[in-house]
């Protein structure tokens, strides 16, 4: 027995063709700029289909503003930045992430600071999609993080009105607000996912969103030795907490293969390079006056302020491409006024809106 | 080819209310000031109080400042508004 599929309940506008259409979207303010792909009922449908949600299921609320955010309007904006049926379920679970109280996603999506939110895709979700946790992984790796991490913001935009002088109040930005998403090489590690250091079950498919900062890329292609390796991303880290936001916060670092293997034969985990950098990036408020901030040091000078308030903060991730001795520090958004947050794919996270 | 497009905006109605009525006048009114905590704020509502006790007679100001600058403001103050004709809350960066 076929049963009645719920109807789509938005607007809907005819377009002459597919310029048209661009020009339709960008008049309205409703892109990123980019081109976008016409979000069709058809299309808007199929996404709904593969995740199983109905129309009007709510994803969430957000927690300031008390917008709701249902499905179809979601994928609405996923089809736009083009998502396929089978990225829908990583932009719905990155949404019901970002919803959370802890992640503050008002004070991040407006606030002056600049940040973009990361997601980064666990589980066997990644090779599904066919998201590629190798080369170039923080940038155009592959079509499914570009498209999903696009759906994030294009659904700020038009949901939350997150849009440059409206709601976003960004002075600078980066340009991980166009799309900033991606997936950890887990075939290639013997490391544990950032998921399951999260407390994911293992084999279950997860998002976990982080007000980030654009990534600031480290070199140290000339020691073996864990130690000197995690020294190099101690020291960004240090550099941020002066040149940036000296409290502490979650920090995210990307190692990929070529250093990942130096510190995994060494036999060290991701909780040894937390507890090791939770030692290592601190830095003491004197040093502000060394770079121009001496004005706000005041009495506080021997202060010593860690760039993580506990090694369960730092989000390590194995990815990028197998040659180069390169990492990367993405630095918080403003110390812990935000939390990361992950959340399963295709569970029911937060079912129930936010009290208060 | 004609395409029928979906609108992306969020076209539901917020659970929040509306902005509260405007008093038709501030002379000898309580005025609230919610500050982000931030360091113009100070000399922004400070410039603030003196234009309005100076041009528009307004008879009190309380200020108060957020614990966060980036989340709404905390409980305690929102209990208070009820005790204030009006509020002024802003950025100040």
């Amino acid at each position: 027995m076929q049963t009645k599929k719920a109807a789509l309940t938005s607007k809907t506008y005819d377009v002459d063709d597919f310029a048209a259409a661009q020009e339709f979207y960008h008049a309205n303010g409703w892109t990123d700029g980019l081109p976008v792909v016409p979000a069709t009922e058809a299309a808007v449908e199929a996404c709904l289909e593969w995740a199983l949600m109905p129309p009007d299921e709510l994803i969430g609320i957000e927690p300031v503003r008390a917008q709701p955010i249902t499905a179809e309007k979601l994928a609405i904006n996923a089809v736009m930045a083009g998502c396929l049926p089978v990225h829908f379920p990583v932009v719905a679970a990155a949404w019901q992430a970002m919803m959370k109280e802890e992640f503050l996603l008002h004070g991040v999506t407006s606030s002056t600071g600049g940040c973009a939110i990361l997601a980064i895709v666990n589980g066997p979700v990644r090779l599904e999609i066919g998201a590629n946790g190798g080369f170039n992984a923080l940038a155009n790796s592959d079509r499914a993080t570009a498209v999903i991490g696009r759906a994030l913001r294009l659904a700020l935009i038009n949901l939350l009105d997150v849009r440059p002088g409206g709601i976003d109040r960004t002075t600078l930005g980066h340009p991980g607000k166009f799309s900033y998403c991606l997936a950890e090489d887990e075939e290639d590690t013997l490391w544990q996912p950032l998921s399951v250091v999260r407390g994911i079950p293992e084999g279950v498919s997860a998002v976990t969103v982080m007000a980030a900062m654009a990534p600031r890329q480290i070199m140290n292609e000339w020691t073996i030795d864990p130690r000197e390796i995690l020294e190099t991303f101690a020291a960004e880290m240090r550099a941020n907490q002066r040149h940036y936001s000296i409290y502490g916060g979650n920090y995210a670092i990307v190692i990929p293969k070529q250093l990942r293997e130096h510190i995994e034969r060494a036999g060290w985990t991701k909780r040894d390079i937390a507890e090791f950098l939770y030692e290592r990036a601190r830095v003491r408020r004197a040093d502000w006056a060394d770079v121009g901030k001496g004005a706000i040091v005041r009495d506080r000078g021997e202060r010593i302020h860690a760039a993580l308030e506990s090694p369960d903060h730092l989000l390590v991730v194995a990815a990028g491409g197998p040659a180069g001795g390169f990492g990367a520090v993405i630095a918080p958004w403003m110390g812990s006024k935000t939390k990361a947050v992950t959340a399963a794919i295709g569970a029911c996270i937060d079912c129930e809106p936010p009290k208060g | 080819m004609i395409f029928r497009v979906l609108d992306p905006t969020n076209e539901m109605t917020r659970a929040g209310g509306g902005p509260a009525a405007r008093p038709s006048s501030l002379r000898g009114k309580t005025i609230g000031f919610i500050s982000n905590g931030k360091e113009g704020a100070k000399s922004y509502f400070a410039q603030l109080e003196r234009m309005l006790r100076a041009e528009f007679g307004i008879a009190h100001v309380v200020w108060r400042t957020k614990s966060n600058y980036s989340a709404p403001a905390d409980a305690y103050i929102i209990d208070e508004i009820p005790k204030w004709d009006a509020v002024v809350t802003g950025v100040g960066d």
